[in-house]
């Protein structure tokens, strides 16, 4: 399936699917049900210097054709993930990108060093509360996005650094060359919409949290006009997702301009998302005569 | 575990909110048992979470489970008719075991969670354990399975929170209320977190150190361990429902 194959950042990916952070652990669960090898990548659980314990249950609620989530970025600190989960995914034949996340810029510089060299890519999640600036997200204005990813990228002498938008922002455009001009040799997008889901009877929220990340099918519109405006604002590879859930879905975001994709809330659907997207990717290229999927990127042509 | 699509046989209420469904299996799965369960697809397009339902019977080619209907995804199974294709996987979680020496029982069921002990009188009826039973309802019109539970239990205790059948009390009160509840080897248990800490706390002011283990339920995500979504608190550390469960030691697990 030499046709489905891609380059992000000079790491070539067999195809490109990549499962999404958080909807897939570090890929040892998945591997029971079938051979991770033949996904492009996988985007880890969100690491962090310290482990962390996340939140409360319940950590997950849903809506029409979407889920909501608040797990609070449990995960068994980055030293652990070296030790012992990324010699598991190294037996594999797979692109790793380490998904990291941190309370100052610190964490983020010091998380990126102790990556580089090892993991194919590094993403920064940049939804996170910025400690220093009263808690509001590293990732909501462009001077605080560039200003994270130059603390990332000044920790990094190897591995490319690709930084993952909110979509909670007033201009995405604007926070991806923001993230570019910070030193992002990559961008993703989008992470979750910020939601809430209430118990009517118990007028309650239904997240332990209160509010929560909105992902699932029901987001896909949002994503792929997201994903268009990052593509024709920056010229760095972009990595497009939410709520890709068949072949269609993927190739939709590499019209809009995406090199690569990742592939969430679909794999809680069905545990096979990822094998029957690729399949279905290669038959749809098959039954167009495309020979390469890269021909297909940034094909959109708008309207009048 | 393993993804598979499966065919509904039937699909019917059982009691009061309660429906029943038998689906066979496309070909035999391996390592399903008592106390693990089945991450099920709604039947619906618009659900795009699964529903975690315990084992309650399962042969070669067919496994029974029973839920309540409790919002839109249950209800939409309830849906779902003979014939229609489900997606699911399974078996998922540790499930309930029995050693050799373990051989008096005592099984605590309320509401829902009578179906997770119903699975370990299915798999254990005629190896030779002594099976004490106590199950809890609400009300009359909730009480189902009595019949199945009676065939395969040596003793069994049937009460209600109302009083309308059986004894006006819960089935943990039932069970230490019984003279037999001394002689169990070991205590499985499965129902709503206030049964299971009364649980928890009526052994302990007892100074009973019978071995006991619970089945927890939790709002989950994939089903199979990769998202963290239903943790609990064991030792300090969440651990996951689906993997790591759902059946624990009641004194490792917070209640």
């Amino acid at each position: 399936m030499s046709k489905l194959s891609v380059n992000v950042c000079g790491v070539t990916l067999k195809n490109p699917v990549i499962a999404a952070s958080g909807t897939f652990g570090f890929g040892k669960e998945f591997n029971e049900i079938y051979d991770i090898s033949l996904l492009g990548g996988i985007s880890t659980k969100g690491l962090t210097l310290e482990p962390r314990l996340g939140n409360p249950t319940p950590r997950i609620a849903e809506g029409h054709g979407v889920i909501l989530n608040a797990v609070g970025l449990q995960n068994p600190g980055v030293d652990v993930f070296l030790e012992e989960d990324l010699p598991f995914l190294r037996s594999k034949d797979i692109a790793v990108i380490a998904n990291v996340a941190g309370r100052t810029l610190d964490d983020y510089a010091g998380i990126c060093a102790r990556l580089d060299g090892k993991a194919d890519l590094i993403e920064l999640n940049i939804s996170c509360p910025n400690v220093k600036s009263g808690g509001m997200a590293f990732g909501i204005r462009p001077s605080s996005v560039e200003e994270v990813t130059r603390a990332a990228k000044s920790a990094l002498s190897v591995t490319p650094l690709i930084v993952k938008l909110s979509p909670n922002v007033e201009d995405i455009a604007e926070n991806a060359r923001a993230a570019v001009r910070g030193g992002a040799d990559c961008i993703s997008l989008i992470n979750t919409l910020t939601g809430m889901v209430i118990d009517l009877e118990r007028r309650r929220p239904l997240l332990a949290n209160n509010t929560g990340g909105v992902s699932g099918a029901g987001v896909k519109p949002v994503a792929l006009r997201m994903t268009y405006e990052v593509c024709r604002a920056v010229d760095v590879p972009v990595i497009g997702m939410g709520g890709i859930a068949c072949a269609e879905d993927a190739l939709e975001f590499i019209v809009a301009g995406a090199a690569a994709v990742q592939v969430g809330t679909a794999n809680f659907t069905d545990t096979l998302a990822m094998p029957k997207i690729i399949r279905g990717m290669d038959a749809w290229l098959d039954a167009h005569g495309i020979a390469d999927v890269n021909e297909l990127r940034g094909t959109l042509r708008l309207n009048g | 575990m393993q993804e598979i699509t499966v065919r509904v046989l039937e699909n019917a209420p059982l009691c009061t909110g309660v429906c029943k469904m038998i689906f066979e299996l496309p070909a035999p799965v391996e390592g399903i048992a008592c106390g693990k369960f089945v991450n099920i697809s709604t039947g619906d397009g618009a659900h795009l979470l699964r529903r975690p339902i315990a084992v309650c019977e399962h042969t070669e080619s067919t496994v029974t489970i029973c839920y309540q209907i409790k919002g839109s995804g249950t209800q939409a199974l309830s849906r779902v008719r003979a014939g229609d294709t489900l997606s699911c996987v399974l078996p998922l979680g540790n499930g309930f075991w029995l050693d050799e020496g373990e051989r008096r029982v005592a099984l605590i069921g309320g509401g829902v969670g009578i179906f997770p002990m119903l699975s370990v009188l299915s798999d254990y009826a005629g190896k030779g354990k002594h099976f004490d039973t106590y199950f809890g309802f609400r009300t009359k019109a909730a009480v189902c399975m009595e019949g199945r539970a009676k065939a395969l239990s040596e003793t069994l205790t049937v009460v209600t929170d109302d009083g309308s059948y059986g004894q006006k009390t819960n089935a943990v009160a039932a069970f230490f209320a019984d003279a037999a509840s001394a002689q169990a080897d070991v205590i499985l248990a499965c129902g709503p977190l206030p049964m299971l800490r009364a649980l928890k706390e009526g052994l302990a002011e007892r100074g009973m150190r019978t071995p006991c283990y619970v089945s927890l339920e939790e709002r989950m995500g994939c089903g199979i361990g990769a998202c963290l979504v239903c943790v609990c608190k064991k030792q300090g550390a969440h651990v996951r429902v689906c993997k790591d469960g759902p059946v624990f030691a009641i004194g490792e697990v917070e209640l």
